[in-house]
């Protein structure tokens, strides 16, 4: 039966959303050949396009169709407000959505999503905070700082009090524009150490602690940065000597020339993650799907794709990463050790007081 | 009275084809109006609903219920009257500089000959057939502190030091005017064009020098011009996204970049739909305030004696 | 009831080898012209004639190459307009829309710094003088364009210039009260004696108004007189033939005695020079003859012709003849009942009779 391309159905409720857009539906099908799979079963996906969904759709969505037999539809989106949508008109056309930790987290907690069976999904493997009760893991990235190789040489920041210290490393900094791992580098910079981390954020003193320390920052900081993009063009350019910033992004930055570095000491390690919305069509199939993407030899294919590491700690055990890429990746032991995983629970309760806070901040 | 009943009565029997007449106008109404309803349906759809789904979704709640907290989070928060301040600010200053650079250029450009006039106004024009990006990327280029503008400088001598052209409030504005102005340009060029040339002939004649005569006599005929170029962008700034976000450095931040993180942040249309009313409101009331302060009705018709 | 005067009296204008071309066509070429102290000038011509550039150039708009212009003694050819102190009517009268008619008025007060009593003192008697009185206050889109005319004109005269430039100011009115307006003006004229140069291509419009007519053709004064002299004496065929209507028959000069065809003509007064002559015919000269007592007048010019249309215009009528050769002319006549009653039917030969006064010669080169 080879290969089947067809387009998902969308529901007129679809139109709504303002992301059911280009719902390019590409669907993979083994047929019989499959085991322990019927041809009826079917999931559709949601993920954020571009390069990342590429990334995922090679390492991830087509070769655990082909081993499953199960037809997978790919659709695009614009996050947790279009499953907030589709939840309450009660029109639910995905299986599997791709998200960001935390919004999970958030979507969970309000009731958008299908708590996850970790008796079918098998996470005995994975880094323990790499997963939650309504999302699994799905990649790595880490929230790090980088620096100018130019304007710093060999001897660049070794950690958070460095990137604070103007008179040790003078030069432009770039900061986050949004509270999201813009307070915790701030607090290790205070001396607090990684593991106090969240516990002092979670008072209002703590909040504030860290705030006062960025405020202090303020004046070196050039640029406010908003996306991924945008803070690696600015090592590329030389228009920051330093920046906070998505590792993967300075990798392809630095691949392309830039001249610049990055520790993965006390950087925030943070993950994505796939959950099954409220009302899902194939919630059964879904879970399914999840428990075989979830699997060390599917995540091992990741980093050829992206440099995002698995989620899953056997996927470096499985040989199927190559060393020295294994060394760049967030997720890898050595570099996992160094770092703080973030703390959903606290984006949860904290995020908007936080948020509100910040952006007096920047705005004064 | 008693003429009018007769009068009346008498129409209402005798007069040849009345009725029928009026018929046929009053169809001919309804046709008209049948021929303006597609019109009138898509302005509904695409203006008026939108409108009202937003004021509606403002005053949800992330439960779904009906709340005051969008507003009051507003009231309670410093960065959201902050980011009102600066949105009107980096709009009026856009205008402004819109103005003093646009009206002057204008003003060349009405009184080249058409061929020549032609040929400039292609290249006023020509920004608007690349992207809104691409400008805006551009001029990131050209500012940044290793841009090739402060590579210039240093290299003749001009500056030692990288100055600060983007990343603030500077780039910002250079790149919303660069793109705002021939919004600016067409409207006061087409008013300069209106205006005959006799007028100027005349005030001369009577006596005013060139200085006297454009102030006088061409400069309150082309404001009707003007107005209008400059509201076209001062509206048009208050919604602008794109051009503060790239070269403002995060710290221009207009009210349509706070919307996209509302959303983000609170899951919850409500939370950016407030914002989108309140903008709404107070572009109305300082419109509001600014024709009743300008009398554009006054502009536009004749001033007054002596 | 004060009226608007002119208080420090008219000035002649003088006009020396003003020249303008553009490119290779003379708009002005050589002219000379002079304007007396108060009296009213117009310059006729067809359109093209340069009749408005040489306006222009009085106004200060137009830049002649070269040449001379004076206003009195001074000598203002490169005075900027705004220094001219010369009043004009534009023909689309150039009232500024965003002012009232008051506004527009006091606008050449308002640049000469003059008092604010003095300045609604003198608008309003300018305002008189044109019969706006009380339409201060309206804008000038609520104005008829006799109404806009006579604002054009308040305001051109309200700063007492001594020069009045006038360029086609009544074109834009329809035909009655254009000629109601053509009696006014030149009442006005008469009444504030400011030296004034009016332009126009309606040459019954320059031979109602004017003292004197400049016949305006390529660039060059064709001739300048007062309109009888203008209508009676053409100096030349485009003077004859701009200014009324004419049928010209070529003659010939043989011992002093100019013929037509075999015909000696009795003429007012021979040309000085030329050996090429028209006979100038104007319609309304000729007259038909009925019976031979009339005929027998011995200082008429007789032609035979025969009867081929006539034309009915209420006050008159046209009738057109050929003559023999085969030449047209028409011949026009009032409708007076007994004119009327004793008129021949179409293909009819009849006479038709020139008094020598009115039996002009003139050259028939191009001047």
């Amino acid at each position: 039966m080879g290969r089947e391309k067809r387009y998902s159905g969308q529901s007129r409720r679809a139109i709504l959303s303002r992301t059911g857009i280009a719902a390019v539906a590409v669907a993979f099908a083994a047929g019989g050949l499959a085991s322990g799979a019927t041809a009826a079963d079917k999931v559709t996906v949601a993920s954020w396009g571009g390069s990342y969904q590429k990334a995922q759709s090679e390492a991830l969505f087509k070769p655990a169709a082909k081993a499953t037999g199960i037809n997978v539809t790919e659709e695009t989106y614009g996050g947790m407000s279009d499953v907030r949508l589709k939840v309450k008109a009660g029109a639910m056309t995905w299986d599997i959505v791709a998200s960001g930790s935390g919004s999970a987290s958030r979507a969970g907690a309000e009731g958008l999503l299908e708590p996850l069976d970790y008796d079918v999904i098998d996470v005995s493997t994975f880094y323990p905070t790499l997963k939650m009760k309504y999302c699994v893991g799905g990649d790595v990235f880490s929230t790090v700082y980088a620096w100018n190789t130019a304007t710093y040489g060999d001897k660049g920041p070794q950690n958070w009090a460095d990137f604070w210290d103007v008179e040790k490393f003078p030069g432009k900094r770039a900061y986050r524009g949004k509270v999201a791992g813009a307070l915790e580098p701030a607090l290790m910079a205070d001396g607090v150490p990684p593991e106090k981390v969240y516990e002092v954020l979670s008072t209002e003193e703590g909040m504030e602690r860290a705030i006062n320390k960025i405020r202090e920052l303020k004046p070196h900081i050039a640029v406010w940065w908003s996306s991924g993009a945008q803070h690696a063009q600015l090592m590329k350019d030389g228009e920051v000597d330093m920046t906070t910033g998505w590792n993967g992004r300075f990798d392809v930055a630095i691949d392309d020339g830039a001249k610049a570095a990055y520790s993965f000491n006390q950087a925030l390690l943070d993950y994505d993650c796939f959950a099954i919305p409220k009302g899902a069509p194939n919630k059964d199939t879904a879970m399914k799907f999840l428990a075989e993407i979830s699997k060390a030899e599917y995540q091992a294919n990741l980093p050829n794709y992206i440099t995002y590491g698995p989620t899953n700690k056997k996927a470096y055990e499985i040989g199927k990463i190559d060393d020295a890429v294994a060394r760049k990746l967030p997720s890898h032991p050595d570099n996992a050790s160094l770092q703080l995983p973030v703390d959903i629970d606290w984006y949860a309760k904290f995020e908007q007081k936080a948020s509100a806070m910040y952006q007096d901040l920047v705005t004064e | 009275m008693s003429d009018l009943v007769l009068r009346s009565a008498g129409s209402l029997a005798t007069q040849p084809n009345q009725t029928e007449l009026k018929q046929d106008a009053l169809r001919e109404r309804f046709a008209l109006f049948g021929l303006c309803s597609p019109a009138l349906l898509l302005v509904l759809i695409i203006m008026v609903l939108p409108v009202g789904w937003l004021f509606w979704l403002s005053f949800l709640g992330e439960d779904g219920n009906f709340t005051l907290e969008n507003y009051q989070r507003m009231v309670e928060s410093k960065s959201y009257a902050r980011i009102f301040r600066n949105t009107f600010e980096v709009s009026l200053l856009t205008t402004g500089i819109c103005i003093l650079i646009g009206y002057p250029l204008a003003y060349f450009l009405s009184q080249l000959p058409r061929r020549a006039a032609n040929l400039c106004m292609i290249t006023v024009l020509l920004p608007f057939w690349t992207s809104l990006l691409v400008r805006t990327y551009a001029w990131l280029v050209l500012l940044q502190r290793r841009g090739l503008i402060n590579e210039w400088g240093m290299d003749i001598g001009l500056w030692d030091e990288p100055i600060k052209l983007v990343h603030n409030l500077t780039g910002t504005l250079i790149g919303m005017v660069h793109i705002m102005l021939p919004f600016l340009i067409l409207p006061v060029y087409g008013s300069m064009k209106a205006i005959d040339r006799d007028y100027m002939k005349a005030a001369a004649n009577l006596g005013a020098s060139p200085a006297q005569a454009f102030w006088r006599v061409f400069f309150p005929l082309s404001l009707p011009g003007l107005f209008a170029g400059a509201l076209i962008v001062f509206v048009l700034c208050l919604g602008f996204f794109v051009t503060p976000a790239v070269l403002g450095g995060g710290k221009v931040i207009m009210v349509s970049m706070r919307i996209a993180t509302n959303i983000e942040l609170f899951f919850n249309w409500g939370a950016a739909s407030a914002l989108g009313v309140v903008l709404l409101v107070l572009t109305l009331v300082i419109l509001g305030i600014a024709s009743r302060v300008l009398r554009f009705d006054q502009l536009l018709g004749g001033g007054h004696g002596s | 009831m004060s009226e608007t005067t002119l208080t420090g009296g008219a000035l002649p204008i003088t006009i020396r080898d003003a020249t303008k071309s553009y490119g290779a066509v003379f708009a002005l070429d050589n002219v000379d012209l002079d304007v007396r102290s108060g009296e009213f000038m117009t310059l006729l011509g067809p359109s093209g004639s340069g009749k408005t550039t040489l306006l222009m150039v009085l106004a200060g708009f137009t830049r002649p190459d070269y040449g001379s212009v004076k206003f009195g003694e001074r000598e203002i050819v490169r005075t900027p307009p705004h220094k001219r102190d010369v009043g004009m009517v534009f023909q689309n009268y150039a009232l500024f829309p965003h002012m009232s008619v008051a506004a527009n008025v006091a606008f050449p007060l308002k640049l000469r710094g003059v008092s604010k009593q003095e300045m609604v003192e003198r608008t309003e008697q300018a305002l008189e003088t044109v019969q706006l009185a009380g339409y201060g206050e309206r804008r000038i889109d609520q104005l008829s364009g006799g109404q806009r005319q006579r604002v054009a004109l308040a305001r051109a005269i309200v700063f007492e210039p001594r020069i009045l430039l006038m360029d086609e100011p009544l074109s834009a009115l329809d035909k009655k009260l254009r000629e109601q307006m053509q009696i006014e003006l030149r009442r006005l004229h008469d009444k504030l004696g400011m030296t004034t140069v009016y332009v126009t291509h309606d040459q019954r419009e320059a031979l109602t108004m004017s003292d004197r007519i400049a016949v305006i053709n390529h660039g060059r004064v064709m001739q300048l007189g007062t309109p009888e002299e203008i209508y009676e004496r053409p100096a030349n065929r485009f003077v004859a033939d701009f200014i009324g209507e004419s049928t010209f028959l070529p003659v010939t000069v043989q011992q002093g005695v100019a013929r037509f065809g075999d015909q000696s003509l009795k003429v007012a007064q021979m040309p000085e020079a030329g050996e090429d002559l028209l006979l100038m015919l104007r319609p309304e000269r000729l007259q038909l003859i009925t019976n031979d007592s009339e005929a027998a007048d011995g200082e008429a010019n007789r032609f035979e012709a025969r009867v081929r249309e006539m034309v009915y215009q209420g006050d008159s009528f046209l009738m057109y003849t050929v003559l023999e050769n085969g030449t047209e002319i028409s011949l026009r006549g009032m409708t007076r009942r007994d004119t009327v009653s004793t008129l021949p039917a179409i293909g009819d030969v009849i006479q038709l009779a020139l008094h020598r006064d009115d039996t002009v010669l003139i050259s028939a080169e191009e001047p």
